[in-house]
């Protein structure tokens, strides 16, 4: 196929008009042509617009999604976090070259999370959270423990910190939490008890009466660093028990709660 | 850490390749009711729409790395996923000639509706009157093939031209298309 014969097939073929022969000889050309790609690509934008047409979605779908998506087996390694700098934002994506799209994936949520997450667009859900529940067991709280020990102890000398004691009543337990303007925070003390098998720490930013996650503290926390939005202004920080894994809204019982 | 509700497309992708589900769940609430309204309507089937609604997210989170950000938005990259999905189940349907007839009829009979529930009402605006400003001829052919999942060979019989007409006039009506939404200004349309 000629270009000039490709390019002229580009039209019906970014509507997936375009079938048998001429549709593999076409894609044959499009390998090899980058001025054909970009005129596809700029003419999928316009048969996108044609087709942007929403339409409520039905109740339930997205759960008949949720368990659909394959479970991760026990013995794999989490992939390594992702860096969600604004820099990444702009970047060609490319996955994790151990992924290839057939590694099966933990299923690391309830369908009803996901639910939540599209019921509830407003509720202020940190990336984050999906992040260290996607490899549940070694979250990056924990394994930044040793560095952000030492890390802690450096931000009690920092211009600006702030102490934030979480208290929990009766009990005598309490931890304590530093924060720095710039919004990096860490947990320097904690007398919380172990938590079961199966259960979690998690730390929370309450701004209004909105929680928001600031990551999991496992079931035996002692040092953790965390990081706040710039535009958090939290009134309180709050730590709940939590099934293992985390929940992206809290969901058991405050056991310490601080003002800030 | 940003709100997930304001990260961009392009992060929320390569959080889902990190198995991230609530990034899967916000990509589906951002662009879940355009894919299941544009397989809906090509499909003419709530159900079997719903099932290509299922198949465009679960590749999505099987291979986000056939989404290319340099190449265009998760938007219309979903959309064109939904199509293709969707065209492939009207042709591999059995009664797919009592349909054509059908809804040839109805393309020729009706005219272009936009007046639906939209994720935009001004970029809808702007395409529904850049689809009514096409030549009657290109815009048919462009809603034959797209709207109703015809290749452009089918189109030429349903409309009784030569194939070489059909393919320049989807070609020039989409063109024509992209330039009227350029100058409004449609994001991720260029001239």
């Amino acid at each position: 196929m000629t270009h000039d014969e490709a390019s002229d097939l580009l039209g019906a073929y970014a509507l997936d008009a375009v079938d048998g022969d001429e549709f593999t000889e076409l894609e044959a050309h499009l390998e090899s042509c980058p001025r054909c790609r970009a005129e596809l690509d700029s003419l999928r934008e316009v048969a996108a617009a044609m087709g942007n047409s929403v339409e409520p979605l039905p109740e339930g779908l997205w759960s008949q999604i949720a368990v659909r998506l394959p479970e991760r087996q026990e013995d794999q390694e989490p992939p390594p976090m992702p860096q969600l700098t604004p820099e990444a934002a702009g970047s060609p994506f490319r996955s994790p070259a151990s992924n290839g799209g057939s590694s099966p994936r933990r299923r690391t949520m309830l369908t009803t999370i996901g639910a939540i997450a599209v019921a509830a667009a407003a509720v202020a859900i940190v990336l984050g959270v999906g992040l260290v529940r996607a490899d549940n067991k070694v979250s990056n709280l924990q394994s930044a423990q040793a560095a952000s020990s030492a890390a802690a102890a450096a931000a009690l000398n920092a211009p600006g910190h702030r102490v934030v004691t979480l208290d929990a009543g009766t009990h005598g337990q309490q931890a304590q939490v530093v924060v720095l303007p710039s919004g990096q925070g860490y947990l320097v003390s904690s007398s919380l008890p172990v938590l079961d098998k199966g259960r979690t720490y998690q730390l929370w930013a309450i701004e209004g009466n909105q929680p928001i996650s600031l990551g999991l503290l496992g079931s035996s926390p002692s040092h953790a660093a965390f990081t706040m939005a710039g535009s958090t202004r939290p009134s309180h920080l709050s730590i709940t028990s939590e099934p293992a894994g985390g929940s992206v809204f809290p969901t058991g019982p405050i056991v310490a709660t601080g003002t800030v | 850490m940003p709100r997930i509700d304001e990260v961009s497309d392009a992060q929320l992708v390569t959080s889902i390749a990190r198995y991230s589900e609530v990034a899967l769940a916000e990509a589906y609430r951002r662009h879940g009711g355009a894919v299941f309204g544009l397989a809906k309507r090509v499909l003419n089937n709530p159900t079997e729409a719903e099932d290509v609604t299922q198949e465009v997210f679960l590749r999505l989170w099987n291979q986000p790395d056939r989404f290319d950000a340099a190449r265009g938005s998760l938007r219309s990259f979903l959309l064109a996923q939904a199509h293709g999905r969707a065209v492939d189940a009207v042709r591999s349907s059995s009664s797919r000639r009592a349909r054509e007839a059908r809804d040839a009829m109805r393309t020729a009979d009706s005219p272009y509706d936009m007046q639906r529930e939209v994720w935009d009402l001004a970029v809808a605006d702007q395409v529904s009157s850049a689809m009514g400003e096409l030549p009657e001829e290109e815009r048919r052919a462009i809603e034959l093939a797209y709207f109703e999942g015809h290749t452009y060979r089918e189109v030429a019989q349903l409309l009784d031209q030569p194939e070489g007409t059909v393919k320049s006039r989807i070609r020039n009506g989409m063109r024509r298309m992209r330039a009227v939404l350029a100058d409004a200004g449609v994001r991720g349309v260029d001239a």
